[in-house]
């Protein structure tokens, strides 16, 4: 038990885009990280590996889903929701709305919203997918979400794609079973504030080991000034905009270096 | 019914997201992949200070802030070499020091 548990802690996260066989400049850890991990041998395995102590940041935030699944006016199809929209932020944003009274398009307009980022994770994945065969990348798409896309994006060229899969395997599975876990019994969490921070913090820990290549640095520093000046707006719209300015930065910051 | 309604047209919508640029993969080109990368980490960053910002606690008005320090001391653990686990932790811990502190008279 302490071997798993010592193995659970010592779990980094990768840390930047890297290329086939050897770390991007900037990404000096990551290679050397994964592939020096004493427990996950083979790509597989040491994605579901990184993964694993992302699922118990993820289990007040699953709880919390939960409990606005079985506080819904319809809690089956609010259940659903867990494998169709199959992410946590939208989910919640969905059921907002709706208990709010706003109809199902004011709930769906939203929902979209929140979710449209995924299109933008997609697109990043697909150099590393084109020659995978369509069940593989439809199996990839379904599974597709923010903690399985960072962390892949951080792993080395080479043995990337099944990576993925085991990150975004373990939580596929792992994910409507906390959410589960939160409809029989996941109003405490909402007595528990900082269980509201923990999703964010694991998620911007993902974040930070890449930000080593200076394009991602500036698009990640411009979008979070654009995230506290767009604070006010709704969620949706304010991905949006953080996203195109993010993405905007990192390019003339790309050209910038490019130049010089 | 509004429910199931809403349900279905975000899932077959994110399916859509989802789907969409890997099954056309090929036709994508390799800048506009890499804008991509840029816009989701962005995004992602996006939704961490939104979760700062609109952090509450009762009778905390002072919640955002505390939150914003724990969150940065778990990111900063993380840029240090911190396991994922030991990062949130040392977060999550920063948030209940600093909450016991304020509430003393």
């Amino acid at each position: 038990m302490s071997r798993y548990l010592a193995a659970a802690l010592a779990v980094r996260v990768p840390a930047g885009p890297t290329t086939a066989g050897r770390p991007a400049p900037g990404g000096t850890t990551t290679a050397a990280t994964v592939a020096a991990a004493p427990v996950p041998r083979s790509d597989l395995r040491a994605g579901a590996a990184a993964m694993a102590p992302m699922l118990l940041a993820y289990l007040p935030f699953g709880l919390l889903v939960g409990a606005a699944v079985a506080a819904s006016d319809n809690p089956v199809a609010a259940y659903l929701a867990t494998w169709t929209i199959y992410g946590g932020a939208a989910h919640l944003a969905v059921l907002d709305v709706l208990g709010h009274g706003s109809g199902w398009v004011a709930a769906a307009a939203v929902g979209l919203l929140v979710n449209v980022r995924l299109s933008a994770y997609a697109t990043a994945m697909a150099p590393d997918w084109r020659s995978a065969s369509a069940r593989r990348r439809v199996a990839a798409g379904v599974m597709l979400t923010d903690a399985p896309w960072a962390l892949a994006r951080g792993h080395r060229a080479a043995g990337r794609r099944d990576y993925y899969f085991g990150a975004a395997g373990l939580l596929f599975v792992g994910w409507p079973t906390l959410v589960t876990i939160g409809v029989l019994a996941g109003q405490w969490v909402t007595a528990l504030p900082v269980a509201g921070l923990l999703s964010a913090m694991t998620l911007g820990a993902i974040v930070v080991p890449q930000l080593r290549e200076r394009p991602t640095a500036v698009a990640v520093g411009v979008a979070t000034v654009t995230a506290v000046l767009t604070a006010g707006l709704p969620a949706g719209p304010a991905l949006l905009v953080a996203g195109a300015t993010g993405g905007a930065a990192g390019v003339l910051a790309a050209r910038a270096g490019r130049s010089s | 019914m509004s429910v199931l309604l809403a349900v279905l047209v975000v899932g077959a919508g994110s399916l859509a997201f989802r789907l969409g640029p890997l099954l056309g993969a090929d036709r994508l080109p390799d800048a506009l992949t890499r804008v991509a990368g840029w816009a989701g980490l962005s995004m992602l960053a996006a939704v961490v200070v939104r979760s700062v910002l609109t952090h509450e606690d009762p009778g905390l008005p002072a919640a955002p802030l505390l939150g914003a320090g724990a969150v940065a001391v778990c990111l900063l653990a993380t840029a240090r070499g911190f396991s994922l686990l030991l990062a949130v932790t040392a977060g999550g811990a920063t948030y209940l020091a600093a909450t016991a502190l304020v509430a003393l008279p």
